[in-house]
């Protein structure tokens, strides 16, 4: 379970929203969603525990080792980083107890998840934005995590990764997993997701998806 | 035959080639990865500001215990630390740029250590302290430098992972491990030591030559992390011996000659080398 208690988060001085009161069920599948500025991303890392918040608490309910998964946004990527593909996915068998074989075969699994067969050696700097998203998404299935937040999943992801994407989110979801999708895609996080938490200046509105977010007779751009 | 006996001679006919040159490699061996890392994580020139760090707390080290390898060694370790930790933490509190806080520091710094090497007289030569000579390579100096370098080696060894995600991806490092900044400090604390034992036998300012330039060179030389460091570590070998056979046949300053060598190492890297060297055709747009 997520809570946050009279939360406020931004740069010190400058709380972006009004103070922010949040239950998250275990096992729910929430999307963030506002324009831009709104503090989305912050949001997401302060509940991750990467930001630490202006006042208020946060509290995530979720085991100390390999309890929660972050996606971070793929700019802040070094993308002359000097490791390959490969590498960069199997990091995300930090502190698994697996032996070199399991490690290799789970690992072959979960790129071929993220149609990401053959590309294993491949250098940083030689992969696609979509590619190197569905990487780090991949990163994330291996860690194996009971909370996953995911700042902007379907950045860089065409329509066949946006649908694989969602794909692997619903499966992680039928897990009992808890999920935060930070998204600008409207149409999406309202086809998807069950709640959603509106972030505005004036304040942040949680309810069902289905009735906050109208249905989006084009792709339309929060 | 007699060309390659001028390489191997004087280390076999004089003690003191012989510790500058397993000084000077096993130095080349241990900067290679902290050279690798510190590019990779955008700090390249925290060397040069931590050598020229160094310098006044050295000085102060000599002024006060004379010639000696512990006041020499605490004293710029102690400086050296103060003055990037000095530079980290305005750049922190103030938000001023890394860079423009670093670019501060070295000139406080040199001339902090030029004035205390004034008022202490003149018995240390001041060029011997920036510039190095293998001369000054004695015992105690070259047990120091093998302790160090094997330090650091091993505890390179041991943070390679956690310094690697770290410096990739830090967002991602934290939510799985704390080892993030114990990494960060370890891998800073082994920077300064590195330099501090190397500058009696390269030179304060010297040594940052043979902990960057193979570094840099190496970039153009391969695309995997480990093959980085293993060719920054034999461009920085070959240029201590080749550097010290320099000085050793043309009455050079060793300091100098051996990072000579290495930043002829660099431009040869710059035009013959494989990835995104000049001669490759064709040329690729993407740069490091």
């Amino acid at each position: 379970m997520i809570t946050c208690n009279a939360l406020r988060w931004g740069a010190p001085g400058q709380p972006l929203t009004p103070a922010l009161d949040l239950t998250l069920e275990k096992g729910s599948l929430t999307g963030i969603i506002g324009a831009n500025g709104t503090g989305k991303s912050s949001l997401l890392k302060v509940i991750a525990g990467l930001q630490k918040p202006l006042a208020g608490k946060v509290s995530v309910e979720v085991p100390r080792r390999r309890g929660l998964s972050f996606l971070p946004q793929q700019q802040h990527l070094d993308r002359q980083f000097p490791i390959s593909l490969q590498e960069l996915v199997a990091a995300g068998f930090w502190g698994t107890q697996l032996t070199p074989p399991q490690r290799n075969e789970r690992l072959q699994a979960v790129l071929e998840d993220w149609c990401l067969s053959g590309l294993e050696h491949r250098p940083l700097m030689a992969l696609s934005g979509g590619e190197l998203q569905r990487a780090l998404l991949a990163r994330m299935s291996l860690a194996e995590a009971p909370v996953l937040l995911l700042d902007e999943p379907h950045a860089a992801l065409d329509e066949d990764g946006q649908a694989l994407c969602w794909k692997h989110i619903h499966a992680w979801h039928d897990q009992g997993r808890t999920i935060i999708v930070v998204c600008h895609d409207l149409a999406s996080v309202r086809h998807h997701t069950q709640h959603v938490v509106q972030i505005k200046s004036t304040g942040c509105v949680f309810g069902p998806s289905k009735e906050l977010i109208r249905p989006q007779p084009h792709m339309q751009v929060a | 035959m007699h060309f390659a006996a001028h390489l191997w001679m004087p280390f076999f006919d004089f003690v003191f080639m012989r510790r500058a040159l397993i000084g000077g490699l096993v130095l080349a061996c241990s900067t290679a990865p902290l050279g690798v890392f510190l590019i990779l994580r955008r700090m390249s020139l925290i060397g040069d500001a931590v050598a020229h760090g160094i310098l006044p707390g050295a000085a102060l080290g000599f002024w006060f215990a004379g010639l000696s390898l512990p006041a020499l060694t605490i004293g710029g370790l102690g400086a050296g630390l103060s003055m990037a930790g000095l530079s980290a933490w305005i750049t922190r509190r103030t938000g001023l740029r890394e860079d423009a806080s670093l670019a501060a520091i070295y000139p406080i710094s040199l001339a902090a250590g030029v004035l205390i090497l004034g008022l202490a007289g003149k018995r240390l030569d001041l060029l011997h302290l920036l510039f190095g000579s293998a001369l000054a390579v004695d015992e105690t100096t070259l047990t120091g430098m093998l302790w160090v370098s094997g330090f650091s080696l091993i505890a390179m060894a041991l943070i390679y992972k956690p310094l690697l995600l770290d410096t990739l991806d830090p967002l991602f490092l934290q939510t799985v491990s704390r080892l993030g900044p114990i990494a960060h400090g370890l891998f800073l604390t082994l920077v300064v030591l590195n330099l501090v034992i190397g500058f009696q036998a390269i030179g304060a300012l010297m040594v940052v030559g043979l902990m960057m330039l193979p570094a840099i060179a190496s970039r153009f030389w391969s695309r995997r992390l480990p093959v980085l460091i293993a060719v920054s570590a034999v461009l920085g070998c070959l240029s201590v011996w080749f550097g010290l056979l320099l000085s050793f046949y043309y009455s050079l300053p060793s300091g100098p000659a051996i990072v000579l060598v290495a930043g002829g190492g660099y431009l040869l890297s710059v035009i013959f080398g494989p990835v995104h060297g000049l001669l490759r055709r064709p040329p690729l747009l993407t740069s490091q």
